[in-house]
């Protein structure tokens, strides 16, 4: 899973690509820590070329949006892969965290 | 001592007493923070929620106008008690009865000089309601050896609500410590107002007590299992929440796969439960013991054969939503309309809803 973070005015971009998993979560988890630590976040996490994700990815995002929840940020995930979104959504995911 | 105190052109006595306020600034100021810590504290550990409270030590420029009009009432700074001034600003009339008593509670009252303004007009008349404590910061509440001043001095708590707030700020307005007279026509209005702010206080809080009994009473009805008698909305949905009934849903659910489950709001569903139509407690309750199994069914289905081992805890809700509408024949259209309810994007939900329906038809509550 590569991970691109890239600062726009006050938004924060994010780039997800490859698979999310068990093999890398622990990574992914140390990539996207700096996010975890913004007084003001407003994420957009382009999910164009994410192939997968796992329970632990799930877990980590629903970290991500509590996080952001916290400090009345916001946080949108986008362009997700049909069989990326199925995970969400059979896990009822879709209703936690924004997707558009 | 006195640099730049003859600009307001007051006698020695008043001057001296304007010298003993700059010396004490500091501890005025001490003062004013203590009293606004411990209320704010107790007001907040009562639950009640205010509209404001305000605080401030009286201005130089202030005072020396106090002086100039009625510096020959005071022999000593200490005969004045106005210098540190705390407002307490409630929604509610009755929460300043709560308030007094917690002030009374907690400070030493000087009721000689306290006044209760609500009470002292005529049945006839109508004006400025407000409640005006003397008091000190008793030694128990804080104490600095090095400044009992603290513990002498007095300072001025008004407790008011915001509508007899918004009435004493426009009465004020008018100029009336200027002593300049304002014609009788304008006060006999501002007047008449303030009778009208008194009713809508007295409305507002029997609104409140009147929402809460209907509160308690959906409450008991919930309890007693009468569901049909119960209208669905907002205060009854949490109530029937608290019974937990997509618990049981939800654990066999989540056992599929030894899943987690994550606690999420329903409340979202509910403006999907009105789009159904739902009148009533028992329609909700109904709606969920006859689509259960088939809820379950279709979670089997569809995480049956994954290793996620997370689950949101409204997916029992969702399926139940989403067995729902396709038994009654609503289609990709009808999911689409639920999903869309609940946001997300227009198109994706159209997608979503066409896989799910394709999902479905595997379903035997598809083929009865």
């Amino acid at each position: 899973m590569n991970v691109e973070i890239r600062k726009e005015n006050a938004k924060t971009f994010v780039k997800l690509t490859g698979r999310l998993d068990t093999t890398n979560a622990d990574q992914f988890q140390k990539d996207i820590a700096p996010l975890m630590e913004e007084a003001k976040p407003d994420y957009e996490i382009d999910c164009t070329d994410m192939e997968y994700t796992s329970s632990q990815g799930l877990r980590l995002f629903l970290m991500l949006q509590k996080s952001v929840s916290s400090k009345g940020g916001s946080m949108v995930m986008t362009n997700m892969r049909p069989q990326v979104k199925e995970v969400f959504d059979i896990t009822g995911f879709s209703n936690i965290i924004r997707i558009l | 001592m006195t640099d730049g105190l003859e600009k307001y052109g007051l006698d020695l006595h008043c001057t001296m007493i304007l010298e003993e306020y700059r010396g004490n600034l500091a501890v005025f100021g001490k003062m004013m923070e203590v009293a606004r810590e411990v209320l704010n504290r107790n007001i907040s550990a009562n639950g009640i929620y205010l509209n404001a409270i305000e605080s401030r030590v009286k201005t130089e420029k202030s005072l020396a106008g106090k002086l100039e009009l009625k510096g020959s009432k005071y022999s000593f700074l200490e005969d004045i008690t106005d210098i540190v001034g705390l407002r307490v600003i409630t929604f509610y009339s009755d929460e300043v009865d709560k308030i007094s008593a917690m002030v009374d509670r907690l400070f030493e009252i000087d009721w000689a000089n306290s006044v209760d303004k609500r009470k002292m007009h005529e049945l006839d008349s109508f004006g400025y309601n407000s409640l005006h404590y003397v008091c000190r910061i008793p030694k128990s509440l804080y104490y600095d050896p090095e400044h009992p001043e603290i513990n002498s001095y007095r300072l001025e708590i008004q407790m008011r609500t915001a509508l007899q707030h918004v009435w004493a700020t426009m009465y004020h307005d008018t100029g009336y410590k200027s002593g300049v007279e304002v014609p009788r026509e304008y006060l006999r209005n501002l007047n008449r107002l303030a009778g009208m702010m008194e009713l809508a206080d007295e409305q507002f809080s029997l609104i409140r007590t009147n929402i809460n009994d209907y509160r308690r009473g959906v409450q008991k009805l919930v309890a007693s299992g009468r569901f049909d008698d119960v209208p669905l909305n907002g205060d009854s949905f949490k109530s029937y929440l608290e019974l937990k009934p997509f618990d049981k849903l939800v654990k066999r659910i989540a056992a599929i796969n030894q899943a987690e489950i994550y606690e999420a709001s329903y409340l979202p569903y509910l403006n999907v439960f009105s789009h159904f139509k739902f009148k009533t407690l028992g329609d909700l309750d109904r709606f969920i013991k006859e689509n259960s199994e088939d809820a379950y069914n279709l979670a089997v289905y569809q995480i049956g054969n994954t290793d996620l081992d997370i689950v949101s805890s409204t997916v029992a809700v969702q399926n139940l939503c989403v067995v729902s509408i396709l038994k009654m024949k609503g289609g990709a259209g009808g999911l689409k309309r639920m999903f869309d309810i609940l946001g997300g994007s227009p198109e994706y939900n159209g997608k979503r809803a066409e896989r799910l329906v394709e999902t479905a038809r595997q379903l035997p509550f598809m083929n009865e």
